[in-house]
């Protein structure tokens, strides 16, 4: 059979639909989570000094080293340039407190990253939360320097909030609701407060969540379901016993609260895509992370509330709407 | 009248149309006719090499129900009948017309016979005898939508079950649902009085059924087409601006809130038929003029061309003439796309001709020309979050990548609509609609 048409000339270029692309990349997810973070940052230089600006530096450069070692070592493909180690180091750093030495935070973020994610594949393959499982290994490995808490000790204007000694969820925990009088409810809103370097000042984390929202990045069904529930959850037993159980307010201004309802439980590829499993998500990391601060063995319950969750995200995955066009079989 | 339902989708970039609406494409040289639409189904030469046919007549028929007839879109002789590339790459006897450059047509085409006395019966048998083809997808003789087809050999035994839902909704879609396809807004205002035509024929067609023109939501029904509506017994759907509403299986759910059942279901089983409105001109003249579909419709834009336009072309035009004609093009066009940006086939080669199925020619140059990247899901969910199916992309591109057929199946892979949305967000630029398609292909071969 002679031959349509002479494969001589130049061919064009084929491919399949479609044949136009939206802008974003990965990169553009990962630098507008960087960008988000940059305020919780600048608070916990402001109340700590630069020695927190420090170790951001570290655990971003260990990170970026380590992604790097493991993807030469693995034979892969370098994606360094995306940003995902960079967000990963920051987010570790966050979440220490400004007395954690070098070497900690170093072992940490390896760990988050080695352990975390390459062997899994790197980034979206990880079945936890990278941070957190770095978070853990350093918290169970050295209790002690990575429970030292500093006062805070602002740059310029404020006033150093004095009035406790530890992070207001420690205080709760060994002193009891009793102490808890005169609450200065705006330091504990802006961060005058002992605790982790990016998560004191819930505003600052606030301002970076709403960006996240606003440039879509991240869609709302985790953090609302998140802090709702939690503080839902503390609402009813505030309501049963307030001798015992503080304000549920309280709970929702300390610890990781916010930080972890906007950037650690919408972390890409360990948590669940499709709507009400997103829900069912920010539901389950609400609750346990109540439970915990209530009657476990950890003071904040935020970090394990979401690996346990993250455990939970391919079975969550299946709960889903209706798909277009299914019907019922006819046996 | 607005929308029953929603859905999931994306607002793609706004696209200009230049004026005026429809100009002429010059008479071609030489057209290539492919004598068939769907895969294996062609029609039998009526002619030979080296007779003299003129625009209009009749080349190539089947007795196959699903089989449009096809016709000489130019006056001239016939040099050669052997295989051709068709639009997806494969080869298809087609026949080849040198022109004569006097495109004289056939007498007793341009009849202007009018409609009004003539029986359903006789409109589908003038339907059939045109070949009009019904866009899609899938794309089919436009009859075929409308008569009773033949009971198949496993529905005789299932008597007294009605095998088709008599079709109770006529949808005519005026939404131009991709970025370089403008064709049919075009010829809502251009060819209004045909339009208005087009809704009696089809009443006459199918005496209960209401009928619904779609139009886009900035496109407002222009004065002309109003004027000509009033009076009939047509609804006019507004959408919205986003993709994929103009794809029937969307439309057909926002209009009457029904599903197509899938994964073996089509619009017929739900009592829906949808006629493109560019394919409804096209009806009118074949059964008022008694006059075959020679031409299409098609919008050109892309290198260089910043407002599309649109073009009455001889069918069997090969885009290579298309392009010479074209003095907007800035550069060489690395890849064509024939249809619109979303769902549209990329030509292999310039010398391929415009069918039936051809409304919209997208070049682009080098610069524009995407690529997709062969890294790892990084499950985003954005895929997910856009999905109008509501399926889970990121899932069922992974499965189908590492042949992982049947857990698709399981997972809803044949209720994909192939929208390409999944593909079009992807923040990894994974080849997402081809790994579906991938998959799909190989289940039907299991």
């Amino acid at each position: 059979m002679e031959k349509a048409i002479s494969l001589d000339k130049p061919m064009l270029r084929v491919s399949v639909a479609p044949h136009i692309q939206q802008k974003i990349t990965t990169s553009h997810l990962m630098y507008n989570t960087l960008i988000a973070l940059v305020p919780a940052l600048l608070a916990g230089i402001y109340f700590f000094g630069f020695a927190s600006l420090k170790l951001a530096l570290i655990c971003m450069a260990t990170a970026v080293a380590c992604e790097a070692g493991m993807k030469g070592v693995m034979g892969r493909k370098l994606t360094i340039i995306n940003g995902s180690s960079l967000v990963l180091g920051l987010l570790f750093a966050l979440i220490c407190s400004p007395e954690v030495p070098w070497w900690t935070a170093v072992v940490g973020t390896a760990m988050a990253v080695i352990l975390g994610s390459e062997i899994y594949g790197g980034l979206g393959n990880n079945p936890f939360n990278a941070v957190l499982v770095g978070w853990a290994v350093a918290r169970i490995s050295f209790t002690e320097q990575m429970t030292t808490w500093i006062m805070p000790e602002p740059l310029f204007g404020l006033e150093a909030g004095g009035y406790i000694e530890y992070p207001p969820l420690d205080v709760i925990r060994v002193d009891g609701v009793e102490t808890l009088v005169d609450l200065p409810w705006l330091d504990l809103f802006i961060g005058n407060v002992p605790g982790t370097i990016g998560t004191v000042c819930v505003a600052a984390v606030l301002i970076g969540g709403i960006y996240l929202l606003a440039r879509r990045i991240i869609t709302w069904h985790i953090p609302v379901s998140f802090l709702a529930s939690a503080w839902l959850f503390g609402l009813i037993f505030w309501l049963i016993d307030p001798e015992v159980y503080a304000n549920p307010t309280i709970y929702l201004l300390s610890g990781w609260m916010v930080l972890g309802a906007f950037f650690l439980a919408t972390d890409k590829g360990t948590v669940p895509v499709t709507a009400p499993g997103m829900i069912i998500f920010g539901i389950g990391c609400g609750l346990i992370t109540m439970i915990i601060r209530y009657w476990g063995g950890f003071v904040d319950g935020v970090a394990f509330a979401i690996l346990l969750m993250n455990a939970l995200t391919p079975l969550l995955d299946r709960v889903r709407p209706r798909v277009y066009g299914r019907v019922k079989q006819v046996a | 009248m607005g929308l029953k339902t929603s859905f999931s989708g994306v607002s793609l970039p706004p696209q200009k149309v230049s004026n005026p609406a429809i100009e002429d494409a010059p008479l071609p040289k030489r057209v290539v006719l492919p004598l068939g639409q769907n895969g294996n189904r062609v029609c039998k030469p009526v002619v030979e090499v080296g007779e003299q046919v003129k625009t209009g007549q009749l080349i190539g028929q089947s007795d196959d129900f699903l089989v449009a007839p096809v016709h000489s879109s130019i006056s001239g002789t016939i040099t050669a009948i052997r295989p051709w590339f068709d639009l997806s790459g494969n080869e298809m006897l087609s026949v080849i017309v040198e022109s004569d450059g006097n495109d004289s047509w056939l007498e007793e085409i341009r009849a202007d016979e009018g409609f009004s006395d003539k029986e359903a019966a006789q409109l589908l048998t003038d339907l059939k005898a045109a070949g009009v083809v019904e866009i899609g997808p899938p794309s089919m003789p436009l009859h075929a939508k409308f008569a009773t087809p033949e009971p198949s050999k496993e529905a005789r035994f299932l008597v007294g079950i009605p095998q088709t839902k008599p079709v109770d909704t006529v949808i005519i879609n005026g939404i131009d649902a991709e970025p370089g396809m403008a064709a049919k807004g075009a010829v809502l205002t251009k060819y209004s009085s045909e339009i208005a035509d087009g809704i009696r024929i089809l009443q006459k067609l199918i005496g209960s059924a209401q009928i619904v023109l779609a139009v886009n939501s900035n496109g407002s029904v222009s004065s002309p087409l109003s004027g000509e509506l009033a009076g009939l017994s047509v609804q006019v759907f507004r959408g919205k601006d986003k993709y994929p509403l103009g794809l029937n299986p969307i439309l057909i759910k926002c209009v009457t809130g029904r599903e197509i059942p899938l994964p073996d279901g089509n619009e017929q089983d739900i009592g829906v038929a949808v006629v493109d409105a560019a394919t409804l001109v096209h009806l009118v003249e074949a059964v008022r003029d008694l006059k075959p579909q020679v031409e299409k419709v098609v919008s050109i834009s892309g290198a260089g061309i910043t407002a599309v336009k649109n073009f009455r072309v001889r069918l069997g035009t090969l885009v290579q003439d298309l392009i010479e004609q074209q003095t907007g093009l800035k550069g060489e066009p690395v890849k064509v796309i024939a249809g619109g940006a979303m769902t549209g086939v990329a030509l292999l080669s310039t010398d391929i001709p415009v069918s039936k199925e051809t409304d919209a020619l997208i070049f682009q140059t080098a610069t524009e020309a995407k690529s997709f990247s062969p890294d790892a899901c990084i499950n985003c969910g954005l895929c997910v979050r856009h999905c109008p199916s509501r399926l889970l992309p990121n899932e069922l591109s992974k499965y189908c990548e590492f042949s992982m057929f049947e857990e698709a199946r399981a997972r809803f892979l044949l209720h994909c609509i192939e929208c390409g949305i999944c593909a079009y967000v992807c923040p990894e630029k994974r080849p997402m609609l081809h790994l579906m398609r991938y998959g799909k292909r190989e289940l039907s071969l299991a």
